[in-house]
């Protein structure tokens, strides 16, 4: 235990500090901003939020969920031992993929 | 160790079309632009011929429960699944020309039409309440989306969202109701464990009595029974024309089936209690959307007001609780679709080719120079009036004939009251077809009388009938379009003379659910 | 036999759609004259012993529902086909003298229009019946408001929403009657030869008989419900006018004689005097109104109100005679109102209006249209000698029998009709000629729908047992319903209380009990002896 929080606090600290050390650095306004979520802090009344960002959250959120889904699934089959499932989950992922291949194509993905 | 769920793959054969034909579709829309309105139209149609062979096929099976009991295949499934199955059938060549499916992509309008098809069928076979649920949700996403599909008219998006947003209440509603019914009939889902949960009389527990008021509400949202009617009107006719016609048909009944068989199956025990109510709504359903028919000039307002009309009738039906009851309801259905796709199909192209929209103008004085639009659009008047000679009045017949045996001959009589309402209007635009001038102004520039004109995207009439103004042909002149109209038309009539194979057909769905039902 | 009789008009009126628009006109002709034929041939072949039913013909239809495809001819039926195949052949030739525009579209109407009143005489099944009643209205109503005059769609919708409200509550009442006796029937049926012989229970035969009432008395018209008459009237071209009042009313009073007193016998005692009173209103109603209006439209739609009137007391009356009357009055009124309407059309043309204020003096150069318009006028006030005075004796003989205060109202009727047929001839034929009234003589053309009319007129007035013979077996027949136990069902026949049946009528079977009215008919001299007299 004790090794592999020293492990994690040793080898975090070291990449932290190689970076400090060696990344170059170009600050810009948004770089310097408290947020760093893609969104400017202070929003005026003519803000207009950019519509990918919804695009993509959705995307996100489906995907995500479905995956989510995969888990129990993993757990059944290790304790069920059955075609059945693995032919389900199987038609599952076929079908998210199936709306994968969609997305993709009709360009959802492309940032514009 | 996880026990497999039985599974009737055959009873499931349909579902599974559907499911196969919507990935393909879906993928064939993103297929270069060439090709993608004829091929994916194609497509669906193949799959909704191969979902509609094997529910034929299934008609002759034995009843079966799909999946673990949450889906059951019988008579009244089926049969409701084929009468959707058609209804999307005669609307994939009117979207052919249509400017909501042009603009939204084939492949997607026909995918979220397939996704509608395949929740109605899961609805018509949902034995419980979670299935339920879901396959209601699956049915109305997709129509939601339909209705908006329109992007460049704000009518379209304003149906949309007011769809969505009525929907979503009443799907909420029967959400918190089916809540109350799992809690009241101690934790029972399935239709009948529900029906022995809760027994015979409802008045001792009110937990079950708000979730059935709160589920028939739900319901009767979704197949706009009044006073849940209002956004009818609205959504019919902001929604891309086609797509109205396959909501007001394939909607209804697919939510009628669910209707009755949660209403019988699961509160069978108790239909003396609930009888009066579902009666007394009917009857207002049927003035509210009569009266409610009268004053409009948009034909597809006054269609949806008739809808609301119609559902009264069908909810005659379906409260009887008798076999003859369901038949008659699901015979009204048949024949609903029919002769609402008929009439829809010629609005929709008489909105491309004039700019009156679909403003009772622009089928004035068509009895002329479009003689099968003028009969086929007459006909379809005639048979939802409900005049003879029409599979319309077979089904009021066959309504009245069940409601006067099951002891409700005043809900009878309220059917032909609301008919001789109804004829005012449908003999308005009758009257408009054969005996008013075609409107002397060109449409263009008769633009200041109708609203719709000024919105962009709208077709202007450029002198020569049945063309748009690209010059390609629109609608009208589409041999397609055309066949399917004349189609529908020609059935209408047909059943109206020789109605017993269309009752022997309707006759499958009282069997399924004989054994819950009532004789007569 | 009878379905060629029944499909012919409206097969043709399809077939007419293939056809160059010229000639549809003829075609139409030839094929109203095939069903004129074909009626002529049913009459001449017509056995009218016992009124039983003839040619019937009993197909399945929706055997699901309970409904047959039954027809049948008796003497109640049989010349009422005639007239309608006569009437029919009549209006289409003038229209197709006329040319209408849309020619297709307008002889297939009147050919369904035809199909559909012949289905209401030879139904024997009451929801073909009912179907056919409902139907009638859908090629009138195209053919009053695409072809009509003036104010034509406001007063087809009227008219449609009037007389629908009476017949979609009568498709209740129908539907009703079958269910509610099923399980004495066995099984939902709606043969009225099954559903008279199960009466249902008398609080139910009431309201179902009010139904039928409000459907027959609308279509009659009758008083009170006669709002639609004049603005159709009005509207209405002149060959579907001949239709309209000649043809479809009967189908009205027909109804009654064939469905409401057999099959709600006890109704149609219990609201005898109601009707009385409702014929009785229609007969001075309409007397009063046509004596005071100048439209000759207006004159003659008022004069059928009270023509119908009268059809209503004599079947009323429950008696024999008042029934026997009802039906020759019936093919006397068509017989009479179809030439009206015609000479009315021929006034209008050489006048150019339809007001008899602005109308006089045909007659100085048009003798023969004249001779022919006092014919007309004679009948239509029932001059004795004509066939209408032995119709209204009948039936103010069969009044007489029961309520005679009604009927001594009603005879003041008679004079009425003298007043304003006598007003309306004399204003339009006498007096000296309007300026710019053109006074022609008829042409040829006119002649030949107009002159066979009226040598029915007088052929029926020569012998109108023609009709009165070999009507009263069925009109008997009819009535014997209103027998206590008239088919000896619950009971051995003998034990039939003769002292429940009304004045003339025996209960079935008892053929010989029809020779009981042989004085009167001696006395008139065109009764079934005078008949047999006469007959090779």
């Amino acid at each position: 235990m004790i090794v592999f929080v020293g492990l994690g606090v040793i080898v975090g600290g070291a990449f932290t500090a190689l970076n400090h050390v060696l990344g170059p650095k170009r600050p810009s306004r948004v770089k310097s901003e408290p947020y760093e979520c893609g969104l400017p802090t202070e929003v005026t009344r003519t803000f207009r939020f950019g519509i990918s960002f919804y695009m993509v959250a959705m995307l996100f959120i489906l995907f995500d969920i479905e995956v989510v889904f995969l888990y129990p699934v993993g757990v059944l089959l290790n304790a069920s031992d059955s075609v059945f499932v693995l032919v389900e989950i199987a038609l599952f992922v076929f079908l998210l993929l199936v709306g994968f291949v969609y997305v993709w194509r009709r360009g959802a993905l492309n940032w514009r | 160790m996880i026990e497999t769920p039985a599974i009737d793959y055959g009873a499931l054969s349909p579902i599974i079309a559907l499911v196969a034909g919507i990935c393909v579709v879906l993928l064939v829309g993103l297929i270069g632009p060439r090709g993608r309105r004829g091929l994916s139209s194609a497509l669906t149609l193949a799959t909704l011929a191969a979902a509609a062979g094997l529910l034929v096929w299934q008609l002759g099976e034995p009843d079966a429960d799909l999946v673990a009991g949450a889906l059951r295949s019988d008579g009244l499934s089926i049969t409701i699944g084929l009468i959707v199955v058609a209804a999307a059938a005669l609307v994939v060549p009117l979207q052919l020309r249509d400017p909501a499916a042009e603009e939204a992509g084939f492949g997607e309008t026909h995918t979220l039409l397939l996704g509608s098809v395949l929740g109605m069928l899961l609805l018509a076979e949902a034995q419980n309440l979670i299935s339920f649920f879901v396959a209601l949700e699956l049915l109305s996403i997709p129509l939601y989306v339909l209705c908006g599909s329109h992007r460049s008219r704000s009518r379209s998006l304003e149906s949309g969202l007011k769809y969505l947003i009525v929907g979503s209440i009443g799907s909420a509603t029967l959400l918190y109701g089916s809540a109350f019914i799992y809690g009241g009939s101690g934790g029972a889902t399935d239709f009948t464990a529900i029906a022995q949960g809760i027994g015979a009389d409802l008045a001792d527990d009110p937990l079950v009595l708000i979730g059935i008021a709160l589920v028939a509400v739900g319901l009767a949202f979704k197949v706009s029974i009044a006073p849940f009617h209002q956004w009818t009107p609205d959504v019919y006719e902001g929604a891309p024309t086609p797509i109205t016609a396959f909501m007001a048909v394939a909607t209804k009944a697919a939510a009628f089936a669910v209707f009755a068989r949660f209403f019988i199956t699961a509160l069978g025990p108790s239909a003396d209690q609930w009888q009066p109510a579902l009666a007394a709504l009917a009857a207002v359903t049927i003035v509210v959307g009569n009266v409610g028919a009268l004053g409009q000039d948009s034909l597809k307002r006054l269609l949806g007001y008739s809808g609301v009309a119609q559902a009264g009738y069908m909810l005659t039906g379906l409260l009887l609780g008798t076999v003859k009851g369901i038949d008659a309801l699901v015979f009204y259905l048949a024949a609903y679709m029919l002769i609402n796709m008929a009439a829809f199909a010629v609005i929709a192209v008489r909105e491309r080719e004039t700019a009156y929209g679909d403003d009772i103008t622009a089928v004035q004085g068509i009895g002329k120079d479009r003689p099968a639009l003028a009969w086929s659009l007459t006909i379809s008047m005639l048979a939802l009036a409900g005049l003879p000679g029409t599979a319309g009045f077979i089904g009021k017949l066959f309504l009245i004939e069940a409601a006067v045996a099951g002891n409700y001959t005043w809900l009878g009589v309220f059917i032909v009251v609301g008919s001789m309402i109804s004829l005012v209007y449908y003999l308005r635009v009758v009257a408009a077809i054969w005996m008013r001038p075609a409107p002397r102004l060109a449409p263009a520039m008769a633009g200041a009388s109708t609203e719709a004109a000024g919105e962009p995207g709208l077709p202007r009439r450029t002198g020569e009938p049945g063309r748009t103004p690209s010059g390609a042909p629109s609608g009208g002149r589409c041999w397609l379009v055309l066949g399917a109209i004349l189609a529908a038309t020609a059935a209408t009539v047909a059943f109206g003379i020789v109605p017993s194979p269309l009752i022997d057909f309707s006759a499958h769905a009282g069997e399924g659910l004989a054994s819950m039902l009532g004789p007569g | 036999m009878l379905v060629a009789i029944f499909a012919i008009p409206v097969a043709v009126g399809l077939i007419g759609f293939l056809l160059p628009a010229r000639i549809v006109g003829w075609w139409a002709t030839l094929g109203a004259l095939a069903s004129l034929a074909l009626a002529v041939v049913l009459v001449a072949g017509f056995d009218a012993t016992g009124g039983v039913l003839r040619d019937v013909v009993d197909e399945s239809w929706i055997p699901q529902l309970g409904v047959r495809f039954q027809l049948g001819v008796d003497g109640l039926s049989v010349f009422l086909v005639l007239l309608t195949s006569l009437l029919w052949a009549a209006a289409v030739l003038w229209s197709a003298l006329q040319a209408p525009d849309r020619p297709r579209n307008y002889f297939f109407m009147l050919g369904l229009a035809q199909t559909a009143t012949l289905g209401c005489f030879l139904a024997q099944d009451l929801l073909l019946f009912v179907l056919c009643f409902d139907l009638m209205l859908v090629p009138l109503y195209f053919l009053v408001g695409a072809w009509g005059t003036g104010d034509r769609i406001r007063a087809t919708i009227k008219m449609i929403v009037y007389t629908l409200v009476g017949s979609l509550l009568m498709l209740v009442g129908a539907i009703a009657t079958a269910v509610l006796s099923a399980d004495a029937t066995g099984g939902i049926t709606f043969s009225l030869e099954v559903l008279r012989r199960f009466p249902l229970a008398d609080g139910t035969q009431y309201w179902i008989f009010c139904f039928f009432a409000a459907a027959f008395l609308v279509k009659m018209p009758a008083v009170v419900v006669h709002g639609w008459v004049v603005d159709a009237y009005r509207s209405c071209p002149l060959p579907v006018l001949i239709l309209l009042g000649g043809v479809l009313s009967k189908v009205a009073a027909y109804g009654f004689l064939r469905i409401v007193i057999p099959v709600f016998p006890d109704a149609s005692i219990h609201f005898q005097e109601l009707l009385l009173i409702i014929g009785l209103a229609s007969i001075l109603y309409g007397s009063a109104m046509a004596f005071t209006r100048t439209g000759l439209r207006d004159i003659v739609a008022f004069s059928s109100i009270a023509q119908m009137g009268f059809i209503t007391l004599g079947i009323f009356s429950l008696s024999g005679a008042g029934g026997d009357g009802s039906v020759l009055q019936m093919v006397n009124h068509a017989l009479v109102v179809a030439p009206i309407f015609l000479i009315i059309a021929l006034l209008a043309e050489r006048t150019g209006t339809e007001d008899i204020r602005a109308m006089g003096g045909m007659a100085k150069r048009a003798p023969v249209l004249a001779a022919l318009f006092i014919v007309v006028t004679m009948a239509l006030l029932a001059i004795p000698g004509s066939a209408n005075f032995v119709g209204e004796l009948f039936i103010l003989k069969g009044v007489f029998e029961t309520k005679v205060a009604i009927a001594l109202i009603a005879s003041s009727g008679i004079a009425f009709a003298a007043f304003y047929a006598l007003r309306m001839y004399q204003r339009t034929m006498h007096n000296p000629l309007p300026e710019g009234a053109d006074s022609r003589e008829l042409t040829l053309r006119e002649g030949v729908v107009l002159v066979p009319l009226v040598a029915c007129i007088v052929a029926l007035a020569l012998y109108p047992g023609l009709i009165t013979t070999r009507g009263q077996d069925s009109v008997d027949r009819s009535l014997a319903s209103l027998c206590e136990d008239p088919y000896g069902i619950a009971g051995e026949p003998a034990a039939v209380v003769e002292a429940d049946c009304p004045p003339g009528i025996e209960p079935e079977p008892a053929p010989e009990a029809v020779a009981g009215r042989g004085g009167f008919d001696a006395w008139t001299g065109y009764g079934p002896a005078a008949a047999a007299g006469v007959a090779p």
